[in-house]
């Protein structure tokens, strides 16, 4: 074993152990944080980054093999399809009605479509 | 047929990547596939338009910059989240903000959506139907004006760039 496998398996464990922690952090917040909209902020963000993390531990672990470019495409459609699956939770709840938390100070999209 | 080359590029190369194995073989096999799906999705694409393989390639650059940028914002909305995430108490001033955007095609329109949605502290809700006002909520909406001024001026530059 070369010495630059094991910088790259050291860098693995480092990026895995990261995106863990971050997943982690995403679902403190999905449980902690006040309501849907705030939520929304949690998963997307954090959990996508998370989810990466995972992916580039793979790719670095497997290196460019079929596994480890199939782990980065993975992840390059998380960070791509997150976003817009927030936008619909998002709208679809203002839409039915699901109100701000009551620390929220402004509302400029309510009277946009009423 | 040359739009049709154009189109397929990337196409071929996301099936490079989905199969595994990046090889010329591969991507020849993907451009084939290309039109395939490419032709029942064609309201998408700019057809009306001329375009020209200098023009998207100069491009490149210009993409490049706007995915390091990306990489950056998102490292950053992340540790934003996640201080707001670990403190003991919670308190934040969440709020939904009208932003105006200067884009006008549908994949700039996208594209800063999903931007504005994986930068710090703001998530896009909706567009408004005659496409120029973004509903964005943030987790810290103390400051609207802040907000518009810091979209229009770090964001919308490199989505201009890069996608119009």
């Amino acid at each position: 074993m070369s010495s630059i496998d094991i910088v790259l398996e050291l860098l693995s464990n480092i990026v895995l152990i990261i995106g863990l922690v971050f997943v982690f952090l995403g679902m403190l917040g999905l449980l902690r944080l006040p309501d849907v909209y705030n939520r929304m902020h949690a998963t997307t963000k954090i959990g996508t980054v998370g989810a990466f993390g995972v992916m580039l531990s793979i790719l670095l672990k497997v290196g460019f093999s079929p596994m480890g470019v199939k782990a980065l495409t993975v992840g390059l459609f998380l960070l791509l399809t997150a976003p817009i699956a927030a936008h619909m939770i998002g709208r679809a709840a203002h839409r039915h009605g699901v109100e701000l938390c009551k620390e929220s100070i402004i509302d400029e999209y309510g009277k946009s479509y009423k | 047929m040359k739009r049709y080359l154009l189109y397929s590029a990337p196409l071929a190369l996301l099936w490079c990547f989905v199969h595994g194995d990046v090889t010329i073989l591969n991507f020849l096999f993907g451009l084939v596939l290309g039109p395939f799906v490419i032709k029942p999705f064609k309201p998408l694409y700019k057809f009306g338009q001329e375009v020209s393989f200098k023009d998207a390639i100069s491009r490149i650059p210009k993409e490049i910059k706007y995915f390091v940028m990306l990489i950056i914002e998102i490292i950053k909305a992340c540790i934003v989240v996640g201080k707001i995430v670990i403190q003991p108490k919670i308190d934040i001033k969440p709020g939904i903000i009208a932003v105006p955007i200067d884009t006008k095609t549908h994949a700039g329109i996208t594209a800063i959506a999903n931007t504005i949605t994986l930068t710090p502290g703001t998530l896009t809700l909706d567009v408004s139907d005659d496409e120029s006002v973004l509903y964005v909520h943030c987790i810290d909406a103390s400051d609207p004006d802040g907000v518009r001024e810091s979209i229009k001026h770090d964001l919308e530059k490199y989505i201009l760039e890069a996608f119009e």
